[in-house]
């Protein structure tokens, strides 16, 4: 009470924050630190707490923001900005954190007003937009479900793209098919509209080597030692399953608002375990098999089923119930009242299972949408991609492609046709050159971070892609046999092209828009060495990159309460 | 230590504010970013908002936000124009006290006794500011600047309709200073098309008061999706995911309950005695029964979805999903008293004993499922309305959590300032008008107002004032142009037809009384009388058209408006309209609803050119004084917006432009689309003067090194709290 009487000091109010080289300095390092991370060839970053703790090694944007303690406002709401589409897409983190950085570094050199450049870039986000959503897009794959190569690429993408995995190619290969049979374990069989995805439980197993995982049908159950040793012989046939989700501990339900006398010798916990008893008896009559309880069984319960041999597991958690309920087709049984016989479910075997040193239940289904994925390194991100990749089936070519591309499709068009980006707002042509340019080399600065060993950034000149070559070419080299494919592998460097160097100015030039029939078939021979990235996500990325860019920019005032 | 207060430190405190809040103000304004102690961080362009994240110390400063914050919880709007406005004001009267001391320097004073001075003259002037704001403003706001108020409402109907693309230019108007740049255009969209889908009858005044009211409980806001992908969802999104959500199609019927079903041992107060096990089995086997009874009651029911306040206990849970019934629980007593308020639903009530009586509370739904935003669940109803307003969400997206509660304050200050504008406003402003006219125009109030028993008396007295208006309105001709004015504008007719109803609703002034008293002494006459009437009325039509007093002819039309307006009454219709006309033709003080201006300052220029007239008309000194500080405190405004602006569109151009318009009475043309609430910044105008004359009389301010007392009055309360 005492705090809340103080007086308050006032807050401090900084006006133009961002022309301040405090500032500015600061933003430079936030950018260092994420664009040393970008891309497979990232560096990873050590977290250390001075004050104790487990010392974390990564690159991911998640991870890194999460632990970062960032205190000026403006990187606040940067990384949070990032962090919040992280975690709606759980990919393109630093893709927008960076670009982010970048636009609004480029953009203060122009020295146009902010209202200007605001305007400029929603119209310049807007045509990226409409481009890349467009049929004439040049960067974008269609996903064809009835082969699984471009899943297979997505999945490949993602998982190169976290090097902390530490994962070797072949790992990765088992990891990326691994991650596309779950997920295809998911679909269900006969689709109907809409199409409901099953579950996929992902068990993290530390201390096995990666080639260990695997996809099983069912669920596990994780269980002690002992436990496992006091299951019974294993049956042949199927299980008739019981799902409680009520407690069968015999615990007192809630009395109401008012007092519960219960008069000398009468024993409430006699009266409950009779009404345990009761339901096991029920339970051996209707010949059930197995019973799951997500509470706590009372041993005395537990006795009586396996005596009967009864099959019974307890305190199964809240997150299995509806895997379990999926799997069994067994209704959660919510009262000590009698069963009613439908709510039982059934299963076609159990087996005891070891993996490393955790034992588990495995139950085995007869069919159903219900997978455990067994994981050494935990990968949610590339499942989110798969899911969001469903529902919109495209893909964007990866590798830093599709920014060159973009960023030479914009520069051809401003030069062209500027009236299709100019929407009549008092905006000037020039105006409109200046903050183009701005917005291209930021999205070409972030292809550029791709490459972090010194080497350098070519473009071609005719279809815009990314190609990165060896630190120190010579000055005079023959480029078709120094470099190989482009950063998405669509193209090789035995097609006639043409190459200058990206940070070097050149003259705007015609990106061939549509990618060409026979590109394509050769991604799907070549697919194995494509890159590419979830058209949704990643448009989501630009978006709010570009949108927080803008926040800053238009920002006048940053007022800090020193409470 | 106490501190002397002068007009001096008081503009010094003024001009902080004014530099800070000037760069947010209007389309080219700005963002601000404000951090909370806990680490929060807030975007904001808002005036209030800023004002109190500054965590002023100065006590000018705090009589200042005070004031604002006042004004704010009034009207909602205009918080940065008030500071703008206070500032040129304390700057004007800085500049007539600084001259005025060159002056006084000659005298040898000394210097304690001229300080006392001072004082008595700031006390003087801030009489003066009074004065004008209560007897001045509302006549010129009356009598010269109606006539070139706009409406929002179109005028093809008798009904007020609203005009969707003059709302467009409203909304965007307003968004422009709520909203960062790049997004004020989409947020204004989205809160047109949520106000015409929301709404079903031509009048959305009911809609905008749900809205306001329940704006919480009507918006979803999911961060971490951009901006543009915010939308409006049809139906009503609870802010919880169901307990159990069982797929129902065809009729699904919902209850609301507001207790635990399941029963319990005991209630409160009261002792429940367990004698033997077999009782405690029994009973908990019949609470089992009870609870699954009561499930099955409300199947048979055809209730498949039940929305409860309170959390249900996992029994109940379990017994509604063996149901087939969806139950969403731990609602919001908010999200409840909206659902009750849309659908009109009572909550239901368990039956003691039997359960055979059939239940009306229930309600049907087009649909109820889960949806998600962005991996959270809510529950989404499709409720069937029964008022005017057509339940749907808006889900609010922003890459940050201070942006997105940026646009929903900005979406719920934009209902309120609808809600503002679609009242009527009156004036504190009687039309002078001949001493037997006013004596008859409470008698036609009351005529309105009691149907039966005064409107015979008033015949007689209506009778003889009529002529009177006869002949009055050919000589008061002048009075009454300004309804032709109209005519000249370009959403012109809209207005007359909006004053109307408006007027009948007009209090009776107490000194009236009297005369009412006397009229309602006279015999009453029967219905022969009312018939001479209509016969006078048409005789009085004829001369209306021949005297071709627009004023009278118009309101003459609208006679159906009035019916409405007096309900119950058994008078004959023209009967009404008569009264209308006249009260209308001689009292006409008030802003009617949904009157606007275009943006950018004309309010302002309009209120300064009307001001230096006045001036130059008045005869005593300090009217003059005040009216010609206000008139050009009031263009501090327009030259703020119009600062970044070159060429033809900067100020001076602009406002020499607006004054030979005016001096040759053409209609204004605004160079900017968009338009403004009339009644807005009325209140931003009179809460500046109120708070000017608080700064000035003020003398001194004496610091109290104690602690606040507890119990202060609320605004200290208030500051606690932050």
């Amino acid at each position: 009470m005492m705090s809340c009487l103080e007086a308050h000091k006032p807050s401090l109010c900084h006006s133009e924050p961002l022309t301040t080289e405090k500032v500015r300095a600061k933003l430079t390092v936030l950018k260092g630190v994420l664009t040393s991370c970008y891309g497979p060839f990232g560096r990873l970053k050590q977290l250390h707490n001075g004050m104790g703790g487990s010392v974390c090694t990564t690159s991911q944007s998640t991870v890194l923001l999460r632990n970062l303690s960032v205190t000026h406002p403006i990187l606040k709401i940067l990384t949070t900005a990032v962090q919040n589409h992280v975690s709606c897409f759980s990919d393109c983190g630093l893709f927008t954190a960076i670009l982010c950085c970048n636009l609004i570094e480029n953009v203060q050199k122009t020295e146009l007003t902010a209202a200007t450049t605001i305007k400029l870039n929603k119209h310049l986000l807007n045509f990226c937009i409409s481009y890349l959503r467009s049929e004439i897009c040049g960067c974008r794959i269609p996903v064809d479900f009835t082969s699984t190569q471009i899943l297979l690429c997505l999945v490949r993408s993602i998982l190169t793209s976290k090097p902390a995995c530490m994962l070797t190619r072949k790992e990765v290969d088992h990891i990326s098919a691994l991650i596309l049979r779950a997920f295809l374990h998911t679909i269900p069989e006969n689709t109907g509209e809409p199409i409901i995805l099953g579950k996929c439980i992902i068990v993290p197993l530390k201390g096995q080597r990666v080639t260990d995982s695997t996809v099983l049908p069912g669920v596990l159950i994780e269980m002690s030692v002992q436990l496992m040793r006091m299951l019974p012989a294993r049956k042949s046939s199927a299980l008739k399953v019981a799902l409680f989700a009520t407690s069968l501990s015999g615990d007192f339900s809630d009395p109401g608002e008012g007092s519960v006398v219960v008069s000398y010798g009468v024993s409430l916990e006699n009266a409950v375990l009779d009404q345990l008893i009761n339901i096991g008896r029920q339970l051996v009559s209707d010949r059930v098999d197995l019973v799951l309880c997500q509470k706590v069984i009372h041993p005395s319960l537990k006795q009586f089923l396996s005596n009967h041999h009864i099959l019974a597991i307890d305190r199964v958690g809240v997150t299995l119930m509806e895997p379990l309920s999926k799997v069994t087709g067994a209704q959660p049984i919510g009262s000590l009242g009698p069963v009613s016989p439908s709510s039982y479910g059934n299963a076609k075997n159990w087996c005891s299972a070891k993996f490393g040193c955790k034992h588990f239940f495995h139950l085995i289904p007869n069919e159903a949408t219900v997978c455990s994925l067994l994981l050494c390194n935990r990968n949610d991100t590339a499942w989110d991609e798969l899911k969001l990749t469903i529902k919109d089936p495209w893909v964007l070519l990866g590798g830093g492609c599709t920014e060159t591309h973009l960023a030479a499709y914009i520069r051809h068009m401003t030069h062209k046709e500027p009236g299709s980006i100019l929407q009549d707002d008092g905006c000037t042509q020039a105006e409109l050159q200046l903050i183009a340019e701005a917005f291209c080399s930021a999205l070409e600065s972030l292809a550029g971070s791709l490459e972090h060993d010194g080497g350098e950034i070519l473009t071609d000149m005719k279809h815009g892609h990314f190609w990165s070559v060896q630190a120190g070419p010579p000055s005079a080299v023959n480029w078709p046999d120094l470099l190989s494919r482009c950063g998405c592998g669509v193209y090789s460097s035995q097609e006639e092209l043409t190459w200058s160097f990206l940070r070097s100015t050149h003259h705007p030039f015609v990106p061939h828009t549509r990618l060409p029939q026979e590109a394509l078939e050769i991604t799907q021979q070549s697919a194995h060495s494509l890159t590419v990235d979830c058209l949704t996500a990643k448009l989501s990325g630009l978006k709010v990159a570009v949108e927080t860019a803008n926040l800053i920019l238009d920002l006048a005032y940053v007022i800090e309460d020193k409470n | 230590m106490a501190v002397a207060v002068s007009v001096k430190t008081a503009l010094q405190v003024a001009e902080v504010l004014e530099a800070i809040v000037s760069r947010c103000v209007g389309p080219e304004g700005r963002q601000v970013l404000c951090t909370k102690p806990t680490g929060e961080v807030l975007l904001s362009r808002d005036g209030g908002r800023l004002l109190q994240a500054l965590h002023l110390d100065h006590p000018i400063a705090r009589i200042i936000v005070a004031c604002v914050s006042s004004h704010l919880k009034k009207t909602g709007d205009g918080a940065k124009t008030f500071i703008i406005f206070l500032c040129h004001l304390l700057r004007g009267l800085h500049t007539i006290t600084e001259k005025e001391k060159d002056s006084l320097i000659s005298e040898n004073i000394q210097t304690f006794e001229r300080r006392w001075k001072n004082c008595c003259q700031w006390k003087f002037i801030s009489q003066a500011l009074l004065t004008f704001q209560t007897q001045i403003l509302d006549g010129i706001m009356d009598q010269y600047l109606s006539r070139h108020f706009l409406s929002v409402f179109s005028s093809s109907t008798k009904e007020r309709t609203l005009c969707r693309s003059s709302l467009v230019l409203l909304l965007e108007a307003y968004f422009c200073g709520r909203v960062g740049r790049n997004n004020h255009k989409f947020i204004s969209q989205l809160m047109c098309d949520y106000f015409f889908k929301c709404m079903t009858s031509e009048n959305g005044m009911e809609v905008l008061e749900l809205v306001d009211d329940c704006f919480v409980e009507l918006n979803v806001s999911v961060i971490g999706l951009p901006v543009s992908d915010s939308k409006i969802i049809d139906g009503l999104v609870l802010h919880r995911d169901f307990s159990v959500y069982c797929p129902a199609d065809g009729d699904i019927r919902v209850a609301v309950v507001r207790e635990i079903i399941q029963p319990v041992f005991s209630t409160s107060r009261s002792e429940f005695v367990l004698n033997s096990e077999a009782q405690f089995q029994t009973s908990q086997i019949w609470i089992m029964e009870r609870t699954k009874s009561i499930m099955k009651y409300l199947l048979s029911q055809n209730v498949k979805l039940l929305l409860s306040t309170v959390k249900q206990p996992d029994l109940v849970i379990y017994y509604a999903r063996l149901s087939g019934i969806s139950v969403v629980d731990c609602l919001s007593s908010e999200e409840v008293s909206l659902i009750q308020r849309i659908i009109s639903l009572s909550p239901f009530v368990l039956p003691q004993a039997s359960l055979q009586c059939e239940i009306s509370d229930t309600a049907l739904v087009k649909f109820c499922k889960p949806l998600i935003l962005r991996s959270k669940r809510y529950a989404h109803l499709g409720l069937i309305s029964t008022c005017t307003f057509v339940p749907h969400c808006i889900s609010l997206c922003g890459p940050v959590q201070g942006l997105v509660e940026q646009h929903e304050n900005a979406l719920h200050g934009a209902f309120k300032m609808l809600r503002q504008l679609f009242k009527d406003f009156d004036l504190n402003y009687v039309k002078k008008a001949n001493d037997q006219n006013d004596a008859l125009r409470p008698c036609i109030y009351k005529n309105n107002r009691k149907s039966n028993q005064v409107p015979k008396i008033g015949n007689h007295s209506i009778h003889r004032s009529y002529q009177d208006t006869g002949i009055k309105n050919s000589d008061k001709l002048e009075k009454t142009q300004y309804l032709k004015a109209h005519s000249n504008l370009v959403v012109s007719d809209v207005e007359l037809e909006t004053y109307i109803p408006c007027l009948t609703l007009k209090m009776m002034p107490p000194d009236r009384v009297q005369t009412d008293e006397i009229w309602r002494c006279l015999p009453p006459e029967n219905k022969r009388i009312t018939d001479d009437y209509e016969l006078l009325i048409e005789s009085n039509s004829t001369r209306n058209s021949l005297t071709e007093n627009p004023g009278i002819e118009i309101s003459y039309e609208n006679f159906q408006v009035t019916n409405i307006a007096g309900k119950g009454s058994m008078l004959p219709v023209k009967y009404k309209s008569l009264d209308t006309c006249i009260s209308q033709s001689f009292c006409s003080s008030s802003i009617p609803a949904g009157c606007v201006l275009p943006v950018g300052g004309t309010f302002e220029i309009l209120l300064h050119y009307y001001l230096l007239s006045y001036a130059e008309r008045c005869q005593q000194l300090e009217e003059i004084v005040v009216s010609k500080l206000i008139a050009s405190a009031l263009l501090g405004i327009p030259k703020i917006l119009y600062k970044p602006k070159k060429g033809s569109h900067s100020f001076p151009q602009i406002y020499l432009r607006a004054l030979h318009t005016l001096q040759t009475s053409q209609p204004m043309i605004s160079c900017q689309a968009g338009l403004e609430s009339v009644t807005g910044k009325y209140h931003v105008l009179t809460s500046v003067l109120q708070c000017l004359t608080k700064i000035l009389t003020i003398d001194l301010i004496m610091n109290i090194k104690r602690q606040p007392l507890k119990n202060c009055d609320q605004d200290s309360e208030d500051e606690l709290q932050h």
